[in-house]
């Protein structure tokens, strides 16, 4: 069996109580790790995304500890599945990336990340047989403009929300999909954020999916090496 | 911070394919992380399309199939030239 460190997130040098990882501290800054079994994560597939799968149960571990942690200091998470040489790769890390990381740290401290999902609503069934072709013409319109307004309102939830958050991003749309952004907001600002959501979904007649509160998985996509 | 009513496919969407990435000689592959998260995306894209509406509902909707508002519409034109052919047979016979 082959032993390395997992690394789950970078974090500030402070006593966490884990149970079960540790922290790995340098100059203020620490690494959370744990020791694995580098064999648990060869051969992971995606097939089922089922509960019990062994992707699964890591995922949802990995996201566990982040959160814990998180929920005392700023966090950066790592991605899934980063295993590093030993405790001298994590020195050597966090040596390397002091300043870059500190700056990160600080820009997202105090502030968590909500995932926001607007769909376009499936449209009622239409009996054809009691449609006469004027009148189905004139549904296929007023279908056509319905879904134009309901993409432009997202569109509007979208600028809404970015200006009542300290970052935002929107993913890529997909099938139904209208509005799939990540707002990092300022735990302060976390009321007028959601009564926003509240406010324009009603005055729009949209639906909002809302997840979170999230570490910032969303706003720490950058790269880090030891050199 | 429990985390049990975030869907899987949020979760795994963010651990997978967001976050700090360590490079360089520190690190060690341990997972086929490239291919983990392709899959992944996939799997969101397609439960976005197919997600809570069932697979099909589109299908039969004229709005976006409209070739099944087509088929209904050819079928309903034929039985309505069928009634009239009947109707102009009718009146054929009924002449004086």
């Amino acid at each position: 069996m082959s032993r390395g460190l997992y690394a789950y997130a970078i974090t500030r040098d402070r006593r966490i109580d884990l149970a079960g990882p540790w922290l790995i501290g340098h100059r203020g800054l620490a690494l959370v790790v744990a020791e694995v079994e580098t064999e648990r994560f060869a051969g992971l597939e995606f097939d089922e995304p089922a509960e019990d799968s062994p992707l699964a149960v890591l995922a949802r571990y990995h996201d566990a500890v982040v959160r814990a942690v998180f929920q005392h200091e700023p966090v950066l998470p790592l991605r899934f599945g980063t295993v590093l040489d030993g405790v001298d790769a994590a020195l050597r890390l966090l040596g390397a990336r002091h300043e870059e990381a500190s700056a990160w740290l600080d820009r997202v401290e105090g502030r968590r990340e909500w995932g926001v999902r607007v769909r376009a609503a499936a449209p009622a069934p239409v009996d054809l047989d009691a449609l006469s072709g004027t009148a189905y013409l004139a549904m296929r319109r007023q279908r056509l403009d319905a879904a134009d307004a309901v993409r432009r309102g997202a569109a509007s939830v979208h600028r809404a929300l970015t200006r009542r958050s300290a970052e935002s991003t929107c993913r890529d749309l997909a099938g139904d999909v209208l509005l799939e952004g990540a707002y990092l907001v300022d735990v302060e600002n976390e009321e007028d954020f959601h009564a926003e959501i509240d406010r324009l979904t009603r005055e729009l007649g949209l639906r909002a999916e809302i997840t979170g509160p999230w570490p910032p998985y969303s706003f720490t996509k950058v790269e880090f090496a030891d050199a | 911070m429990d985390n049990r009513s975030s869907s899987l496919a949020d979760t795994l969407e963010r651990v997978l394919d967001k976050g700090v990435v360590i490079v360089g000689d520190i690190a060690v592959s341990v997972v086929d992380i490239e291919l983990l998260t392709l899959r992944v995306r996939l799997f969101v894209a397609s439960a976005q399309t197919a997600r809570e509406m069932g697979i099909d509902w589109w299908e039969n909707d004229p709005f976006f199939a409209p070739r099944s508002a087509a088929r209904q519409l050819a079928a309903e034109n034929a039985e309505l030239r069928d009634r009239l052919a009947a109707l102009e047979r009718a009146l054929e016979e009924n002449r004086p």
